[in-house]
């Protein structure tokens, strides 16, 4: 369960979060809306104890991501914009050492590696270098990575990008039945893929969350009843402060 | 914490070898030693009972290659953005820092290592002093934390690892070379023992000499430690607070 109370988050003079409140529990595929700037990365960031919100508190199952930054970490797996990796190191290197970093060790270990690597369809690259592999398959072995230790929570930014139709749609397979038994946060700028996944959306504008709904009553708030149309009129030019 | 560091311990030195970095570096270290231990010191012509034209010059040749060995430590982190999949594994930021640490003096010691058959032909040619040798050693190892520290904490200053090498050999060869008398002179002018003593307390090459000379002490260890955990502390300090 997460649980976001006044979240306000400041950079120098810019105001990136403004007073964020919601709720999240266990079944909820979340899909983090907003135009760029909204402050979607940032607020991914605060939940995983990256940055520390200016002011206002995020607990997740009952832990403070700031003050129990590892007992929180140990329920997330976060895979950040741009799926970084270590380019040199190979995919099944990569994956052991994050195994190791989530305290997976032996039986535990294999067990997991050989699953997640199943689940993936990893088994054709493992001895690659990293950055021999497509951007699809980078994107693969993040997710990978993020999701060795079974976490309770999976935080993606913007985790389809850069993947070709068939592999968006693996991916949003994958999404689905994950979520089932966990909370998942996806942030994502492509609009189709949020009511194909998700079933709660959270919409940011200009770092406030103007609506926390679900993506079926998201498309009935746009003149032409899609989720494009409702997020230029919450988010277009007239809406501008 | 200790199995956390022993993770990232393993991944960072291994990546040393995945790249020519480490051989040349070996290289580099292994002929400049040579070099200046037999040449420029006139070896043959001096007591070197303790190898002391080899200690003599291991700051300045470590000055140069420590920083190649932790300029891209934390500066690669950030520049391919891995700074945030590292942050956000769950492990103490202390592990991390530890682990890179680790890593690299773990290197400087194997550049060290290689130096023993150079001491087992030294041995054949004259009698050793092995208590300075040890010392010398132990000497070289804390002075190789010392500049890995510094290395570290430049490295986590910024995303550019040229910029980093190059900076940390000025503060490294600032650190070895500076004379704190002129700084300290004017704090206690009418005692120029109280000046004396603090400057050579401070003074990198005073410790560094006392351990080379086969007489450690323990200001000697306390000034390399304390050196190196105020350093690593600051990395830390750096680490938390760059990433807001």
């Amino acid at each position: 369960m997460i649980v976001a109370k006044n979240i306000s988050k400041n950079f120098e003079t810019r105001k990136a979060l403004d007073n964020l409140n919601f709720c999240l529990n266990k079944g909820d595929i979340v899909s983090l809306l907003g135009p760029n700037g909204a402050g979607k990365t940032t607020l991914l960031r605060i939940l995983t104890g990256y940055l520390s919100p200016s002011s206002g508190s995020v607990e997740i199952y009952g832990h403070n991501p700031q003050q129990e930054r590892v007992a929180v970490l140990s329920k997330i797996g976060y895979v950040p914009e741009n799926a970084p990796l270590y380019p040199e190191m190979s995919v099944y290197d990569f994956l052991a050492f994050a195994g190791r970093l989530r305290h997976l060790k032996g039986q535990d270990l294999q067990k997991s590696l050989q699953e997640t690597i199943i689940n993936l369809q990893l088994q054709n690259v493992l001895t690659q270098r990293i950055e021999t592999l497509s951007k699809g398959f980078k994107h693969r072995v993040a997710i990978a990575a993020a999701l060795l230790h079974r976490p309770k929570i999976l935080i993606l930014d913007e985790p389809t990008e850069g993947l070709d139709p068939n592999q968006k749609f693996e991916m949003h397979k994958f999404i689905r039945q994950y979520g089932q038994q966990s909370i998942i946060i996806i942030s994502t700028h492509i609009l189709e893929e949020v009511e194909a996944i998700s079933n709660r959306v959270l919409l940011l504008h200009k770092g406030k969350l103007i609506r926390d709904t679900s993506p079926q009553e998201l498309k009935l708030s746009g003149n032409d009843f899609d989720i494009a149309s409702a997020f230029r009129a919450m988010t277009g030019e007239d809406n501008v402060e | 914490m200790l199995n956390d560091s022993y993770t990232i311990l393993k991944k960072e030195f291994g990546s040393y070898f995945r790249t020519p970095t480490a051989y040349i570096i070996i290289g580099v270290y292994l002929v400049i030693s040579m070099f200046s231990t037999f040449y420029s010191a006139y070896f043959f012509m001096n007591n070197n009972s303790g190898l002391g034209s080899f200690f003599s010059y291991q700051p300045e040749i470590l000055v140069i290659l420590i920083p190649a060995l932790t300029m891209k430590l934390w500066a690669d982190e950030r520049r391919s953005g891995t700074l945030e999949f590292i942050l956000t594994q769950p492990i103490s930021y202390n592990a991390i820092i530890l682990g890179k640490f680790g890593a690299a003096v773990l290197f400087g010691i194997l550049l060290l290592a290689l130096t023993g058959p150079f001491v087992i032909y030294v041995s054949f040619l004259t009698e050793l002093d092995w208590q300075n040798i040890v010392s010398g050693y132990l000497a070289t190892i804390l002075t190789i934390m010392v500049l890995t520290s510094i290395g570290c904490l430049i490295s986590s200053f910024n995303s550019n690892a040229v910029l980093a090498y190059l900076f940390s050999v000025f503060v490294g060869w600032l650190l070895i070379s500076l004379n704190y008398d002129f700084m300290l002179a004017p704090l206690f002018p009418l005692s120029e023992n109280v000046t004396y003593l603090l400057s050579q307390s401070l003074n990198f090459y005073a410790n560094y000499l006392d351990m080379t000379q086969g007489e450690p002490g323990l200001d000697n260890l306390t000034y390399f430690l304390s050196l190196t955990i105020l350093i690593l502390w600051i990395n830390r300090v750096t680490i938390e607070y760059k990433k807001q």
